[in-house]
């Protein structure tokens, strides 16, 4: 597992950040985390399924990329073809680390040093000759904020979800043009017949919580599914 | 009537069948009278996979129950000195062997040549067994499992749990008090019964739990014991509790048994502490002699200074079980009803079966409550039946010839009729589909394999069309169970890593 460093002026002065996308820069990713505040976004490209932390066994929401491990079928060399592109990816390499449950402390920024996007010589610098924060990390900072603000409205989602039983385990059996056939399991979805028997206090319930729009986001993401098995069947063509 | 692990799972597996209904026509009540002044025996710390439907069915969540019963994943048992005494091993393990319901790979295990033991070769789930793994990831979701697995438990602390579930969840009422009389109808069932602090209680239907004591079943209604010593000897057990040598030791995946001169040795892991026990013959060794062998048992896994701070419990007990179990209104379950040796943990998963068809088949009129009666009656002396000769078989199949105890469990005279039988069959043909009794057998044909093969038994193949049509299916069904054990010991966690991992984030539901 990476070790985050607290982003420090002085330590980090001198580091370099690659943009752009590519394999080598750690985007060969099957899926990436995301949270009820991007749903739109990421339905309007991605699958959105439910999976399960494999250190904890806890469900978190994910924007599917791929379908099998680090294969990102909207990577195409140097170029992300989709016209949005997750939090999660657009962060790298850094994240924003709140203290343990019970800690007010305020969230502070952080690397991941051995990143592959993190360099000496190439990129985006993080700091001016002033040690000033450049305008690249400053749009980092903004990203990292609105991410924060995502996870903490998020951070009762699942646990609403599983509440009302809205969760149910999905197993995708694919057929590709070249005849090749894939099950992918390990993921659940929204259970929709649950969904539509909801009734209004559940509804009020999940609506105040600002959960009901982003639960019918991630019904109408699977439709994406399709374009994921037309991405694989380009793919091999 | 009774409150240890029978009274509770019963209770608790009837009302959560009978889950107070407004709409109901006939709306059960579940009352458990129990004894502030009888302490519960609580051994019985071994389960069967069935546990696993009984707890889901009386809606206890798995993750409440392993936390709360100190439970660990027991995946079946691993038996030593059983064939010769001289560091022979085996297992029996909870799963079937690869491909069983439609090839049988005895036969084919048997023409190998440098084959490996029959259960490595025929199920994965061995493979596990040397490196304490579980049964699962902390990602299956509760009750689902990788392989096949019950759990190790600790008794009284699981009939805590079932009380409160009982209690809380499930409208049992719990009513403390001792019953000082009771009191039976003109027709000969038993009205009700006089309590001490509570008053009169009248029932329909009384479930005898109170243990060895039987006092329903045995003391009121006089139904006489039958004793079944003649086949297997052991009436003694000597159970202790033992700390882990190291606080982060690795748990047992299964039960360990150890064969000594004149019993064996139970081992059971716990994540807090193990538990084992030497239950013997008394009229083969004295209970000095038995206490050393335990001893040095324990000073071989925990140390002199473990070995010398355990103090061994004494539990006498008469091997057999009650002549019938229902009668009139009044069922048995659990020790009132009988009790065997703990050689296959068949106490628990026997008092889950009687619960769980008293649920089913709970009389709704008077009428047609001999009727069931007779049915339960028939089927729980087929159970009994099976129990003892399965039991049985790990004894005759012993090569030691090292005391009188192992020479005397060979005695024909001591090896109940059908298994000789069976055991005369099996020399030309080994055991499978057509060797089951019922569908609800108690233990299934791949079970006798296991024990059978495990000790070495010798079948001689008959060779017949279907098995040469077979061999190649064969050969493929040995590889890829290799092949999935490798798998599976990548995959797999320790056990003591999951049941942390339990307790720290618990197991999904789904």
């Amino acid at each position: 597992m990476s070790q985050y460093q607290i982003l420090n002026k002085e330590r980090h002065r001198r580091l370099r950040i690659r943009t752009g996308f590519g394999a080598a820069l750690g985007d060969a990713v099957m899926c990436v985390m995301t949270y009820p505040m991007e749903f739109r976004d990421i339905q309007s490209c991605y699958p959105i399924l439910f999976t399960k932390d494999p250190n904890t066994g806890g469900f978190f929401a994910a924007a599917v990329l791929g379908l099998e491990a680090d294969q990102n079928l909207f990577l195409q060399g140097d170029r992300w073809d989709a016209s949005y592109v997750p939090t999660m990816v657009q962060r790298q390499p850094f994240l924003i680390a709140t203290g343990g449950k019970g800690d007010d402390k305020p969230p502070v920024v952080s690397l991941d040093p051995d990143h592959p996007r993190v360099s000496q010589d190439e990129g985006e610098a993080l700091f001016d000759s002033e040690g000033k924060p450049s305008e690249f990390l400053q749009q980092k900072i903004g990203l990292l904020e609105k991410l924060h603000r995502g996870l903490q409205h998020g951070s009762g989602f699942i646990d609403t979800l599983l509440q009302h039983q809205l969760l149910v385990q999905v197993v995708l059996d694919l057929a590709f043009a070249d005849g090749g056939k894939k099950t992918l399991q390990g993921f659940y979805c929204i259970a929709e017949e649950r969904l539509y028997q909801l009734k209004g206090d559940a509804l009020e319930s999940l609506n105040q919580a600002g959960y009901l729009q982003p639960v019918f986001m991630a019904v109408a993401s699977l439709s994406r599914v399709r374009d994921l098995i037309e991405r694989r069947n380009r793919l091999r063509v | 009537m009774g409150g240890g692990s029978a009274g509770w799972l019963s209770a608790g597996v009837i009302a959560a069948e009978h889950r107070i209904d407004p709409q109901a026509r006939q709306p059960i009540e579940v009352l458990l009278i129990e004894s502030p002044d009888v302490p519960t025996i609580g051994v019985g710390e071994g389960t069967w996979p069935s546990m696993r439907e009984t707890l889901r069915r009386i809606g206890l969540s798995e993750t409440d129950f392993i936390r709360e019963c100190d439970a660990s994943f027991k995946q079946g048992t691993f038996f030593r000195n059983w064939q010769t005494g001289a560091g022979d091993t085996y297992s029996h393990p909870f799963t079937i062997p690869t491909g069983y319901a439609e090839t049988n790979l005895a036969p084919h295990w048997l023409a190998l040549t440098d084959a490996p033991q029959f259960a490595d070769a025929v199920t994965p789930q061995t493979a596990l067994f040397a490196d304490c793994l579980a049964p699962k990831q902390i990602t299956t979701p509760e009750y689902a499992f990788v392989v096949n697995y019950g759990y190790h438990l600790d008794a009284g602390k699981f009939a805590e749990l079932l009380r409160r579930h009982c209690t809380k969840q499930l409208g049992v009422k719990h009513i403390m008090a001792n019953v000082s009389r009771i009191n039976a109808a003109e027709n000969g069932d038993i009205r009700s019964v006089t309590t001490d602090r509570a008053g009169e209680i009248a029932g329909d239907l009384f479930i005898d739990c109170t243990g060895t004591s039987s006092l329903l079943l045995g003391e009121h209604f006089k139904i006489p014991f039958q004793s079944r010593q003649a086949h297997l000897f052991n009436d003694t057990a000597l159970a202790a509790q033992v700390p882990y040598a190291e606080e982060d030791r690795a748990i047992q995946s299964c039960t360990r048994s150890t064969a000594q001169t004149a019993g064996w040795i139970w081992d059971i892991g716990l994540p807090t502490r193990r538990g084992t026990g030497h239950v013997y013959s008394s009229a083969h060794i004295s209970e000095d002699e038995a206490a050393a062998q335990l001893l040095a048992y324990i000073r071989g896994i925990a140390g002199e200074k473990a070995a010398g701070s355990v103090v061994p419990r004494k539990i006498r007990f008469q091997p057999g079980h009650r002549r019938e179990f229902w009668h009139r209104n009044c069922v048995a379950i659990g020790m009132s009803s009988g009790f065997i040796e703990p050689l296959e943990a068949s106490a628990l998963v026997m008092i889950e079966l009687a619960a769980g068809m008293i649920a089913e088949q709970l009389p709704p009129t008077r009428e047609i409550m001999d009727i069931v009666a007779r049915r339960y009656n028939r089927k729980f002396s087929r159970h009994w039946n099976q129990i003892i000769e399965f039991l049985k078989l790990h004894y005759v199949l012993s090569a030691r010839n090292d005391s009188p105890y192992w020479q005397d469990n060979r005695a024909a005279a001591s090896i109940p009729e059908e298994l000789s039988e069976r055991l005369l069959l099996w020399r030309y043909r080994s055991p499978w589909h057509q060797d089951a009794g019922a569908v609800d057998d108690l233990f299934p044909t791949a079970s006798y394999q296991y024990i059978l093969y495990g000790m070495r038994f010798e079948t001689v193949p008959h060779q017949t069309f279907s098995h040469r049509q077979q061999q190649r299916q064969a050969s493929e069904l040995f590889r890829r169970n290799a092949a999935r054990a490798a798998q599976l010991k990548q995959a797999l966690p320790g056990n003591r890593e999951l049941l942390d991992k339990v307790r720290e984030f618990g197991f999904q539901k789904l």
